[in-house]
């Protein structure tokens, strides 16, 4: 048996969106800059929702669509996060319990900054390949999201972070993983990956982030390349510019895969100017499309990058998606997939962009008021009632949409939510 | 290559990827981002002038200068350690 991969997957891209352009006015950034950035909107996580609500709300419309005897074959679930906030109780009991999943499941969280997720389909994969447990399915959901928090007195426009605050994001996405790969059939065995000890960015304290632009670049460009080759020593006949139809990436940002993908086809494919351009809108560009309305979701990143290559690709026959993912830290890796015209069809079917299209418009001063009220929980809260303002103004407008679940309050530690129409 | 001959091809480098300087002297002093080089501009700056010299090695080992002089010296300085 060898046919493994992702069965069903859906994307949660919050419920409120800033405008990206507005906000880079509204800091005095340097707009040519910002245009570089290929960034349309970012999601901006309310009080009410941590990684646990992005997580269960990206899951739950996949579960919808299950029967109980389905559902009572997910055996595995890998919550793949780098928002974690706790050191020893994973996220995957809060979203095993609000999924409302078997009580004989293996559970845990995985971390490895970006590359989380993919650590996690592998894994998963890996599971299901090694028949262990003959036709159990496995959930895999990468949640991340990025704050804010002004500190009081801060200059916005001085800190480090400027250019980062238009691209963080805030979303998950679910990948139910089995040997019916409706969606994406991974190529098993074809994978190259490069990993090594470098200090780019991290989360060294709850709340925070930190890190190297620079080096961070630097170290992905590095990694696209040599994960690449890697793939490419293990795959007979593999060719950067013919092998696959479409290439999604991990995008922080869609102007830094703009330029690793120039650097890839000048220096693997050994292509030059203008094959380049025309190369990147064909292949490169669909997959950029939700990452630029939700902003850098971490974990979460290539898949949402996929799920864009998908949605927004041609395919009118079998079409193979290689895929980079880098994660921090930093581990890597290049891998690739078949999606099939039915596999297009069924995850449309979801309504990706509908859902993006449906989050609601914060204003600035909206958003402003939200980084200074210090509204958000922080990590390590002990007891707290969590700040519920906007969720009837963040409400789904439209009939039939799913349940979403809402964090509510903190109690001795434990976390609250519930489930809202 | 010696740190004059490497600065040389960092400025040619800068003014491929930045042709707005075209006409700017540049001086050892300068730093890239006060050039308005953003960080992809920066990579593939160093990225140009690695082929150039045809020296092979990651990227990640040319962060740390912190100026085009800096910068020069210590690609020259790798560029002499791997000859050797």
């Amino acid at each position: 048996m060898s046919r493994v991969g992702i069965e069903a997957m859906n994307v949660f891209g919050g419920t409120a969106v800033l405008d990206v352009m507005q906000l880079a006015r509204h800091r005095d950034l340097d707009l040519a800059r910002l245009n570089n950035l290929l960034m349309k909107e970012k999601t901006v996580a309310l009080p009410f929702e941590d990684p646990v609500t992005f997580g269960a709300n990206a899951a739950r419309p996949l579960l919808d669509r299950m029967s109980d005897e389905e559902k009572g074959r997910i055996e595995l679930l890998i919550t793949c996060t780098e928002s974690g906030f706790d050191f020893s109780k994973s996220a995957s009991t809060y979203l095993h319990d609000q999924l409302g999943l078997s009580r004989n499941v293996r559970m845990f969280e995985l971390k490895q900054a970006c590359y989380a997720g993919t650590a996690g389909l592998q894994m998963a994969c890996n599971f299901i390949l090694a028949n262990t447990s003959p036709g159990a399915k496995a959930l895999v959901i990468a949640t991340d999201i990025s704050r804010y928090i002004l500190e009081d007195g801060a200059d916005v426009a001085a800190q480090d972070w400027a250019y980062a605050e238009p691209s963080g994001g805030a979303g998950a996405v679910a990948l139910l993983v089995s040997d019916t790969p409706h969606v994406f059939q991974l190529d098993v065995g074809a994978s190259g990956t490069y990993g090594y000890e470098v200090m780019d960015t991290c989360r060294p304290a709850p709340d925070s982030e930190a890190g190297d632009v620079d080096l961070s670049l630097m170290s992905y460009l590095d990694c696209c390349e040599q994960a690449y080759r890697a793939y490419a020593a293990k795959v007979e006949g593999a060719d950067y510019r013919d092998t696959f139809q479409y290439l999604a990436f991990h995008t922080p940002f869609g102007g830094m895969v703009k330029g690793a993908h120039r650097t890839m086809m000048r220096k693997v494919a050994k292509a030059k100017g203008a094959e380049i351009a025309a190369d990147f809108e064909r292949r490169v560009l669909p997959g950029l499309g939700y990452c630029g309305r939700v902003g850098n979701i971490m974990g979460a990143t290539v898949f949402l990058s996929l799920a864009s290559t998908i949605c927004n690709g041609a395919y009118p026959d079998p079409r193979r998606v290689g895929l980079f993912s880098y994660g921090s830290g930093c581990c890597s890796e290049f891998y690739s997939g078949v999606v099939t015209p039915d596999g297009a069809s069924r995850l449309r079917g979801m309504g990706v962009e509908d859902h993006l299209d449906a989050r609601y418009r914060l204003s600035l001063d909206e958003y402003d008021q939200l980084l200074r009220e210090s509204a958000f929980v922080r990590v390590g809260t002990r007891d707290t009632v969590v700040n519920q303002d906007f969720a009837d103004r963040t409400a789904p407008g439209t009939a039939g949409a799913s349940p979403r679940l809402v964090l509510r309050a903190i109690k001795e530690f434990h976390r609250e939510y519930a489930w809202i129409d | 290559m010696t740190k004059d001959k490497t600065f040389t091809l960092i400025t040619e480098a800068v003014r491929e990827i930045l042709p707005e300087l075209a006409d700017r002297d540049l001086s050892e002093s300068d730093t890239l981002d006060a050039l308005g080089a953003n960080s992809m501009d920066r990579a593939e700056i160093v990225m140009t002038v690695l082929e150039e010299m045809d020296l092979d090695i990651p990227l990640v080992e040319t962060h740390g200068p912190q100026n085009l002089g800096e910068l020069a010296q210590h690609l020259s300085d790798t560029a002499a350690a791997k000859a050797r």
